[in-house]
């Protein structure tokens, strides 16, 4: 397609698209991690109090983590895809280095800088796979059918005639 | 003139059409005809006709034959390079009765994302300016230095903003996920259906301190969504 895909809506509104998503999967995802942590973790006949009390304590937390960064990430996304006006595995690399770095900054620069080669890479390759899948799933383009073929099967009766 | 010119009408000034659409249906079909008429014994009419302005028009054959060019191939709609409106079917709007809101939704997880997004956003934003205050009026000691006080404040945001943006954004997900459950059930959107899923979230996220705290977390967020519902209506 020439103009990126319809399942997601235009540059600004998709941040918060992203935003809701990436907390919603941290949450649900940190809910069942927690809770079967938790009621693993908790004397018999206090599983259902553990699992509850863990997944209170440390599924937002895990949904705010996963929705900072994702939410970090397409902003940055954005912004590059408006600054560069064009859309390649590019854009997903220079936004994870950037979101990497201002995620880690408080720790000095070093540990952000660290932190954003990290991300980049994590991301170079998340598109590097996509690429591939894309190529080794792209059905062939079919061949469209000519006007002449399509009208074949009246020439062999002028032929008989 | 043979019967050829009477066929394309004999005037040189054969009214060329502006449309290119009317060119690529009026040649398909005649010049297969007309052409290989060289070979004809009346090939001084033929000599005579080709001085005519008949320059080759794009036929089908051109058109499939060349680069693909959704301007070419449908000249009609003016599409342009726009042709993936085509498309827009995939992807269907959810229709459901009174569910339009200010961006358009393609079904509960979009409005699950969207929902949650704003809402977390908003707690972020409101959580970030309450620690913003706090770390800012923190006492330090006297003459407390710029770095401290730098570190007070973003302390105070990441602290508050965090807390608020999580309980928010939980309560959201609680809050989005019945609103859709009760439109797929009841086939429609209304007032009723928002309070009634502020009031099921409420007493989910004050569930376990107990039935009265969840009464009260019910009573609040139905009076909330209520109002919001009201003001939707008033604007």
């Amino acid at each position: 397609m020439s103009h990126g895909d319809h399942s997601r809506d235009p540059c600004p509104y998709v941040i918060l698209n992203d935003f809701g998503g990436a907390f919603s999967m941290g949450a649900i995802g940190g809910g069942i991690w927690h809770g079967i942590k938790g009621a693993r973790n908790s004397p018999r006949g206090e599983r259902f109090v553990g699992s509850m009390s863990a997944i209170k304590a440390r599924a937002p937390v895990l949904g705010g983590n996963f929705g900072v960064w994702g939410g970090l990430f397409s902003t940055f996304d954005c912004a590059v895809k408006g600054y560069r006006q064009k859309e390649d595995p590019w854009n997903a690399i220079i936004s994870g280095f950037l979101t990497g770095g201002s995620l880690a900054l408080r720790a000095g620069p070093r540990s952000a800088f660290g932190s954003a080669v990290g991300c980049g890479i994590l991301l170079g390759v998340f598109e590097g796979v996509g690429v591939l899948m894309n190529r080794m799933f792209a059905q062939p383009i079919p061949q469209m059918q000519l006007p002449e073929q399509a009208a074949a099967p009246s020439a062999p009766a002028v032929s008989a005639a | 003139m043979s019967f050829l010119s009477g066929l394309f009408g004999g005037s040189p000034s054969e009214p060329q059409e502006p449309s290119a659409s009317a060119e690529l249906f009026g040649s398909t079909t005649f010049r297969s005809n007309v052409t290989p008429s060289s070979s004809d014994p009346s090939s001084s009419s033929t000599a005579q006709h080709s001085s005519a302005p008949t320059t080759p028009a794009p036929t089908a054959l051109d058109t499939f034959g060349t680069a693909f060019d959704p301007a070419r191939l449908h000249p009609l709609a003016g599409l342009g390079d726009k042709i993936d409106f085509l498309q827009l079917d995939e992807e269907k709007l959810n229709d459901i009765q009174g569910a339009a809101s200010v961006l358009p939704s393609r079904g509960w997880t979009d409005d699950l994302c969207v929902g949650t997004g704003t809402t977390y956003l908003s707690g972020l934003v409101l959580g970030g300016t309450w620690g913003l205050k706090e770390g800012a009026t923190r006492p330090l000691g006297n003459n407390p230095s710029f770095k401290l006080r730098l570190n007070s404040i973003l302390n105070g945001c990441t602290r508050r903003g965090s807390f608020m943006g999580n309980s928010l954004g939980v309560l959201a997900i609680f809050y989005n996920l019945a609103n859709s459950s009760f439109d797929a059930i009841r086939g429609k959107h209304d007032a009723a259906n928002a309070m009634a899923a502020a009031a099921l979230s409420g007493a989910i996220y004050k569930s376990t301190a107990g039935v009265r705290p969840a009464l009260v977390g019910a009573g609040l967020m139905t009076a909330a969504a209520g109002s919001w519902s009201a003001f939707k209506n008033f604007v």
